[in-house]
């Protein structure tokens, strides 16, 4: 029975991540055409789009395309999979399932998925792309792992269930860690979502081709849906592991409120993303690389009981 | 990179509104002076293929069937819309309309094509002979250069009484 | 099913990679100013991507110069089919004033097979979005070729074909009362 309960959750937060994705990015390029005055395409556009590359030609070129089908599915499957894992206002669906470290290991392998996309393709333009994604990984990754390993450390315990509840604010005095944290994933939550200002690697396709050059047709498809759902995961995350608030109501007013807090989250996102013109590689190295130190100082604090 | 200023920023084009124009809907207008396609009016061309000698383009083709009738076609493709066809047609029967929806899918659309009745001189047929390259570059009319200080003037109009001079070189357009 | 809802949505979301071989830029200016919030594409569902395997549509300008020739037949092989391939400018329709130089091979015709022709120089942006409006079906063409031919001649036309010589004497075959 549990069991039945865990597969129908899973399946049912699937179908709820693939349906609200193409919907999170419609709403923010509609807001990103009205911030810079213009009309803007209607709100359902990403999902014109999505059905519009399914039905292109697939063309198979780069060095290694055998890579290339593996890259695209597994981008899409890890995503999903994240989703199952993620309570979505009422509890993961396989919340046993995994721990903290499955979760981190996810979220990483969600990112080597375009390095495999862009060694895959060999191009000039698509392993400069990676190299640069490579960089920003190296700094980026130990952010979210350690806010979850503070969380962690508070609860004493690396359960999803007991870690996404807010455990970074830890029990007693004013939470100095779980505050820094806070801090520190809101400054670099953009580059997660890979959205400007640190959409170095792969939505750069105005610079240079990217990561995913050589993709046509329906692997395309794949690798935007990811990108698009990777934008409600890492909200849902932000959400429980920080602002979980009201999950614990009764189930429609916390389901509503839970995607409230996201697509306000979205919104943020997207006025930050509107306003603000892309780094440099170096410049936003240096910026995580602070982050880094500063989140060391947190989960110091948070070793102490902080 | 403060937080205010972008704050700012994005309520001052929040304050501009949506500035789309609502094209395809509501029809623009080009503005007075624009220069659209050409359109050939065939009831005032005498056709003396001045459009076709000048245009830089070489669009304008000229065809004399027989001493009677001559074609004249515009292709329209490489047109550039400069309107140097119009400006030395002698009857002013080029237009350079503000038409600039000219988008097809088919090359040929651009085309305008025109057959004209060419009437012959009563005595000896068609005799005419343009001026030769020599001839176009003579100064025609009055000359005064300026002897004493030894300097060149240009005038566009032949006058002996003339205004000052007021440069080395004046040029002036009628 | 979903390939006809595929096929059906290909008019709602063109993307669009721009490739300029050769021309003066000035295509190239009125092309993005197509995209700014003033003439905004982006309603149409219209996006600049940067490589031409993720595009569906080519706006060609410029001439088909001697240099860039292989490398916009290879960028228009590399676009997946469904495809469109727009001449935006005069010099992509027929060559512009450049068509007879050394380094010109002709218009953009002569590499890849054009869908839809925007002549222009330049074109505005609202010419451009015309362009796109007509590809989606949105509007119709409204241009056609004039003809005119002057059916009342005043005097009666000999016409080569229709004159005889025999020996010297030249005869008219369709000789009309005057």
């Amino acid at each position: 029975m549990n069991v039945l309960w865990a597969i129908l959750g899973g399946l049912a937060n699937v179908g709820v991540i693939l349906l609200a994705a193409p919907l999170a990015q419609g709403l923010l390029r509609k807001i990103t055409a009205r911030i810079q005055s213009r009309q803007g395409p209607p709100l359902l556009q990403p999902y014109f789009d999505l059905l519009k590359l399914l039905g292109k030609e697939d063309i198979e070129s780069g060095e290694c395309p055998s890579m290339q089908r593996f890259a695209a599915y597994l981008a899409l499957a890890v995503v999903l999979t994240l989703a199952c894992l993620l309570p979505m206002g009422f509890s993961a669906p396989f919340g046993s399932a995994g721990d903290v470290i499955v979760l981190v290991y996810l979220l990483t392998v969600s990112g080597i998925c375009t390095l495999l996309a862009g060694l895959a393709a060999g191009s000039t333009y698509s392993l400069l792309g990676i190299s640069r994604e490579m960089m920003t990984m190296i700094t980026l990754e130990p952010l979210f792992a350690i806010a979850l390993i503070v969380g962690a450390v508070h609860t004493n315990s690396l359960r999803l269930d007991t870690v996404l509840n807010g455990s970074v604010y830890g029990a007693a005095g004013i939470p100095w860690s779980g505050v820094i944290m806070l801090g520190v994933m809101s400054l670099s939550f953009q580059a997660f979502v890979q959205r400007v200002p640190f959409d170095i690697s792969e939505a750069e396709t105005e610079l240079m081709e990217g990561p995913l050059a050589e993709y046509s047709g329906p692997k395309l498809a794949l690798f935007k849906y990811a990108q698009m759902a990777k934008l409600i995961i890492y909200s849902a995350l932000f959400v429980a592991l920080f602002a979980p608030w009201g999950a614990s109501l009764m189930f429609p007013i916390g389901w509503l409120l839970f995607w409230i807090k996201v697509f306000a989250l979205v919104l943020l996102v997207t006025l930050i993303a509107a306003t603000h013109a892309r780094y440099r590689i170096d410049q936003a190295i240096r910026f995580f690389a602070s982050l880094v130190g500063v989140s060391v100082v947190a989960l110091i604090l948070a070793s102490y009981g902080y | 990179m403060s937080l205010l200023s972008k704050l700012e920023e994005t309520m001052l084009c929040l304050k501009a509104g949506r500035v789309t124009l609502p094209y395809p809907a509501r029809p623009a207008l080009a503005p007075e002076q624009f220069r659209g396609r050409p359109i050939f009016d065939a009831s005032k061309c005498i056709g003396c293929a001045g459009c076709a000698n000048n245009c830089p383009a070489r669009e304008i083709l000229v065809f004399d069937v027989c001493q009677e009738i001559r074609i004249l076609k515009y292709l329209g493709r490489r047109c550039t819309y400069c309107g140097r066809c119009a400006e030395v047609c002698p009857e002013k029967a080029i237009t350079m309309s503000r038409d600039f929806e000219t988008a097809t899918n088919h090359n040929g659309d651009l085309g305008q094509r025109l057959e004209l009745f060419m009437s012959t001189c009563q005595r000896c047929g068609r005799c005419f002979k343009p001026a030769s390259a020599l001839e176009e570059l003579k100064m025609k009319g009055y000359r005064f250069d300026d002897l004493q200080n030894e300097r060149w003037i240009f005038r566009a109009q032949a006058r002996l009484e003339g205004d000052p001079v007021v440069d080395d070189i004046a040029i002036e357009l009628d | 099913m979903l390939k006809n809802l595929c096929q059906k949505m290909f008019g709602r979301s063109l993307w669009v990679y721009h490739a300029n071989s050769g021309g003066c830029n000035g295509c190239d200016i009125e092309v993005l100013n197509a995209l700014t919030p003033y003439y905004d594409a982006e309603r149409f569902g219209i996006k600049l991507v940067g490589s031409p395997r993720h595009a569906d549509v080519m706006l060609c300008q410029g001439p088909a110069m001697r240099s860039t020739a292989q490398a916009l037949k290879r960028a228009y092989e590399a676009m997946p089919a469904p495809k469109l391939v727009f001449a935006i400018g005069s010099c992509a329709c027929g060559g512009g004033v450049w068509f007879d130089s050394y380094a010109v091979l002709g218009p953009v015709e002569k590499i890849i097979p054009v869908s839809y022709y925007v002549p222009g120089c330049p074109p505005r942006p609202e010419a451009i979005i015309y362009g796109v409006a007509v590809a989606l079906g949105i509007v119709d063409k409204k241009i056609a070729p004039l003809e005119f031919k002057e059916l009342e001649l005043p005097i009666p036309r000999y016409h080569p074909d229709q004159l005889h010589g025999q020996g010297e004497l030249v005869v008219y075959e369709k000789a009309e009362k005057l």
